[in-house]
């Protein structure tokens, strides 16, 4: 169960003089849903495309369920891939599309027949089997491509952003539709997506790129709680973490905050050099506002959102920070408001090298 | 004012302007030659009732006269196998360049344009540079095979009888190729990289490709230049002019050079005028089975 599926080592990968993976190693253990997540342009599909044969790479190994693929086209990988365009083919109708790659292999009639039905009833295609993709809607589109996966048994699933072209409602249900299938099949998935959320939802381990380089990779949670530098704490979470600068204080025990009467922050059981400047990170979900009067700083609002059954604010700071609150709050511009950090829950990044600086914090 | 113009404009009497309009361009500058010309077919014509439209007619004679004689078989068979190897060979080898330059090699965008050289250059000057490149007695090709070893003497590549016709065929080839290739090359550019990429993943071929994606996806555009070529080969005549005047005695010669040589050359109008009515009904009967099959098409 746990013998690694997928390994990549030291992948090195140029567009011309552009270097668009730096020396890139993921390992994938077999069963595991991965997401790659990172900003645009930083290599995620590069990197994917990588695995599955369809692009060629400077330097660096490929081994797939124990097999050495570096060289082998992808054809012979024995990887299925869902395209963000889907790319079904236009002149097959949905039970050809599904069942090209078993025809290719010369599986029989009857076969590709019985199992293009179970596809179907798995991914609610049973009616469609005779459309062709032009008189089919995009979720039922993405669907096709799924089954056009599944039905090959691969010994590993790519997903280039597959949900990204489909509205807001069908993203959450198919979500956790493909969730549930690669739980069912016992599947391997490596998918990108540039929605964080997406990925936080659904991998078992979500691995953050930036600029061609693998920043972080670790259970979602364990990313949110402890980023290994600025790049991952402001990339994962939504609303995005603060950063603000600070100067840790005489005592080694404090941090005093850039803001509005000099707020100093305990850092609880951790110890720093006297005197260090730091980025300070603080989540929008960890401010929270004091009602007894016992917060630690006070700061003007600039901006109250209400979306019902949670309010977010921003203060009118410099750097602004926003607040987020799970429930209504009765404030207005101009307004002070008291905000307290739970010790266990303030980021410290190296203000140089962003690098976080003791990162056992758990909060 | 302005108010007028658009509700004329967006009003039904502008519809039924367009239409009269494309309806009295087809009739003046389609309709009339095509119909003139097959009452021509059926009339005794010479050249002093030309002028005139009173004249005998003469029921189906001209027809009858033109099928029956001597050297209708061979011009049938001739213009038969003008066509067919014109095409197989524009085709293939113009398809055969579109997969080629579809690689994306460097300089394959350069290359492709040089290929339009060809068809820009009107028939007779095509004509005029093959008559010259397969010239019995100082030719060129005949100069190239003979450096290379692989003929002793001369072919007379205009005069042999055996020879003739493939010759023109030849020369109408290398003026196809680059209108194939054209055509072919946007149909291919308009299929998407990913579905290779799919497929490819799904475990095909290079070969498994070509016949599962490419092909099919191309049936249109396949369609359209074999179609076409089937009409423009039929209009091919500017190179028999060139290059052999359709001899020796009608060795290489095909019904629309055929047509001409009676129409304008024995002033056998009336018969020029059944060869053209023939040509007109197939390429009609090709215009439709191409219509049908497009109709069906599946758009990407
Ligand atoms: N064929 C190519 N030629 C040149 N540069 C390329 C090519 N494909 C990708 N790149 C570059 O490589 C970098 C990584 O591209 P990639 O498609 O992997 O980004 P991505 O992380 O998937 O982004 P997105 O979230 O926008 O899809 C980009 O800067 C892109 O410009
Ligand atoms: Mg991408």
């Amino acid at each position: 169960m746990t013998e690694p599926q997928i390994e990549l080592h030291g992948i090195q990968k140029h567009y011309g003089a552009f270097h668009a993976l730096r020396d890139v190693s993921l390992t994938v253990p077999a069963g595991r849903f991965v997401a790659l997540v990172g900003p645009s342009g930083c290599g995620k599909s590069t990197l994917l495309r990588v695995l599955a044969g369809l692009e060629t790479i400077a330097a660096g190994r490929i081994r797939i369920a124990g097999r050495d693929v570096t060289h082998l086209p992808p054809r012979l990988r024995d990887l299925a891939m869902v395209f963000q365009s889907y790319a079904l083919y236009p002149h097959l109708t949905v039970e050809q599309n599904l069942t090209y790659a078993l025809r290719l292999r010369g599986v029989p009639r009857a076969e590709c027949r019985r199992r293009a039905e179970e596809i179907a009833a798995i991914t609610g295609l049973q009616s469609l089997l005779g459309r062709y993709p032009r008189e089919l809607s995009g979720g039922q589109r993405q669907r096709v491509a799924m089954g056009r996966a599944i039905i090959r048994e691969p010994r590993a699933f790519l997903f280039d952003e597959p949900l990204s072209n489909l509205d807001a409602a069908l993203r959450v249900q198919m979500r956790s539709e493909i969730r549930k299938l690669h739980d069912r099949l016992g599947a391997t998935s490596v998918y990108v997506t540039h929605d964080q959320i997406e990925a936080m939802t659904m991998a078992d381990t979500v691995v953050v790129m930036r600029a061609g380089r693998i920043e972080q990779e670790g259970p979602p949670l364990a990313l949110y709680d402890r980023p290994a530098n600025r790049f991952v704490a402001g990339f994962i979470g939504s609303p995005a973490m603060n950063f603000l600068p600070g100067e840790i204080a005489p005592d080694g025990r404090h941090v005093r905050l850039a803001l509005p009467g000099d707020p100093v922050l305990a850092l609880g059981s951790r110890r720093l050099d006297a005197g260090r400047q730091v980025t300070v990170g603080l989540r929008p979900e960890h401010l929270v506002p004091a009602e007894d009067g016992s917060g630690q700083m006070t700061l003007s609002v600039a901006l109250v959102e209400q979306t019902g059954s949670a309010s977010m604010l921003v203060t009118a700071t410099d750097p602004a920070l926003t607040v987020a609150v799970a429930r209504r709050l009765d404030l207005r511009p101009g307004d002070p408001i008291r905000l307290s950090v739970d010790p266990s829950c303030i980021h410290l990044f190296d203000s140089v090298t962003e690098q976080a600086l003791s990162p056992e914090v758990m909060c | 004012m302005p108010r007028l113009r658009h509700s004329f404009r967006d009003g039904p009497a502008f519809d039924a302007f367009l239409v009269l309009l494309a309806l009295g361009y087809l009739l003046v500058l389609s309709a009339f030659p095509l119909v003139y010309n097959l009452i021509l077919s059926f009339q005794d014509v010479d050249l002093f009732t030309l002028a005139s439209f009173d004249r005998p007619f003469v029921g189906w004679r001209n027809y009858a006269e033109v099928l029956g004689a001597l050297v209708a078989p061979g011009i049938f068979a001739n213009t038969a196998l003008f066509v067919a190897l014109s095409l197989l060979f524009q085709v293939t080898i113009g398809f055969g360049l579109a997969l080629l330059f579809d690689l994306r090699f460097p300089g394959a965008r350069w290359l492709r344009g040089l290929f339009l050289a060809g068809w820009i250059m009107p028939g007779l000057v095509v004509g005029a540079v093959w008559s010259w490149i397969l010239a019995g007695d100082f030719g060129v090709l005949n100069h190239l095979l003979r450096t290379l070893g692989m003929i002793d003497g001369r072919i007379f590549w205009l005069s042999d009888p055996d020879m003739a016709l493939y010759s023109v065929i030849i020369a109408n080839v290398w003026l196809g190729i680059p209108f194939n290739m054209i055509l072919l090359s946007v149909g291919l550019a308009a299929i998407p990289d990913d579905l290779y990429e799919a497929a490819a993943l799904d475990g095909a071929t290079r070969l498994q490709r070509f016949r599962t994606i490419t092909l099919p996806l191309m049936r249109a555009q396949l369609g359209a230049v074999i179609a076409l070529g089937v009409i423009f080969t039929l209009q091919q005549f500017d190179l028999f002019a060139a290059l052999t005047q359709g001899g020796p005695s009608n060795a290489s010669n095909v019904l629309q050079y055929w047509s001409w040589q009676m129409s304008f050359q024995e002033y056998r109008i009336g018969h020029g005028a059944v060869v053209s009515v023939l040509m007109i009904l197939f390429v009609v009967l090709v215009a439709a089975v191409y219509v049908r099959s497009t109709r069906q098409d599946h758009a990407v």
